[in-house]
């Protein structure tokens, strides 16, 4: 009947207190997999823990509106990308509108071309790309595609959690993925054996 | 790599690749890419190139996060008293 006994207040305060540790415990357990994806997001190593520091600030503040049993994971890092975007990062940002004819095959095609034919029976690829050529690729590949690659390739989300983190439609997350991933092959190809021309 | 009429079934194996990688193609669709992967080895290193390749790249642009910003976001906790 709603009523309150004076027992009620101290018990309802204890409940919030004991729900909002957990929250807190939850949210540290996945730092190391949203920094992942933070460290990724910008150019540098502190850029991503300023971002990650101010991410964690505001969820401890905001837990309330987290609804339990739903993708903490995938909370975070909508407000993680909400603050990157109120950084102002995205402004600079210049859509990639030039042709892109290479296709899927690009990469093997421009390996194969070189005389180099990747070994894939032994999933060598890494004897001709090092770590850095391709920290450099995807740090070339423009933000809007870079954050779709960044969340799904790197940060294992769904086509669904990545459409709700960014904020838009689930077909742009498939056609951003589709061409960025063109676009890490193109500029890993140019790492690899160079430019095409 | 084979030839074909008016839609190359390598051309169309290629489009099928990233879909196909993210397990987005419908059973049917799946089955089509796997009938053709069967019997064209141009597309099948292809494929077997790319599923090495993203497994590379993750590795490779994975960087761990640091101690200190652990306890950092540790330290942001709302104090219990």
């Amino acid at each position: 009947m709603g009523e309150t006994t004076p027992e009620a207040e101290p018990r309802k305060l204890a409940e919030e207190a004991r729900d909002r540790v957990r929250f807190e415990e939850e949210a540290l357990e996945l730092a190391d997999q949203v920094y992942r994806v933070a460290r990724r997001f910008v150019s540098t190593r502190e850029e991503a823990e300023d971002l990650m520091q101010e991410t964690y600030a505001r969820a401890f503040r905001a837990w309330r509106s987290y609804q339990p049993g739903t993708n903490l994971r995938a909370w975070l890092l909508r407000i993680l990308t909400n603050l990157n975007i109120d950084r102002g990062r995205r402004q600079q940002r210049t859509p990639d509108l030039q042709p892109l004819e290479e296709g899927d095959y690009y990469l093997y095609n421009r390996l194969e071309e070189s005389g180099r034919e990747p070994n894939v029976d032994q999933e060598r690829v890494d004897e001709r790309l090092s770590q850095d050529d391709v920290v450099a690729a995807l740090s070339a590949v423009p933000h809007d595609f870079r954050d779709v690659i960044v969340l799904v390739d790197i940060g294992d989300f769904s086509y669904a959690d990545a459409a709700q983190i960014l904020e838009i439609p689930i077909g742009t997350v498939m056609s951003r993925l589709h061409r960025g991933r063109r676009i890490l092959k193109r500029e890993m190809a140019e790492q690899a054996v160079g430019s095409a021309s | 790599m084979s030839s074909g009429a008016a839609v190359d079934p390598c051309e169309k194996c290629e489009e099928m690749l990233q879909p196909y990688l993210d397990r987005e193609l419908t059973d049917a669709e799946r089955a089509e890419a796997e009938r053709h992967l069967d019997g064209c080895s141009y597309c099948r290193k292809r494929y077997r190139f790319e599923e090495a390749l993203r497994r590379f790249v993750r590795q490779a642009t994975v960087e761990e996060m640091p101690p200190a910003l652990k306890q950092k976001l540790a330290d942001l906790r709302t104090p219990l008293f």
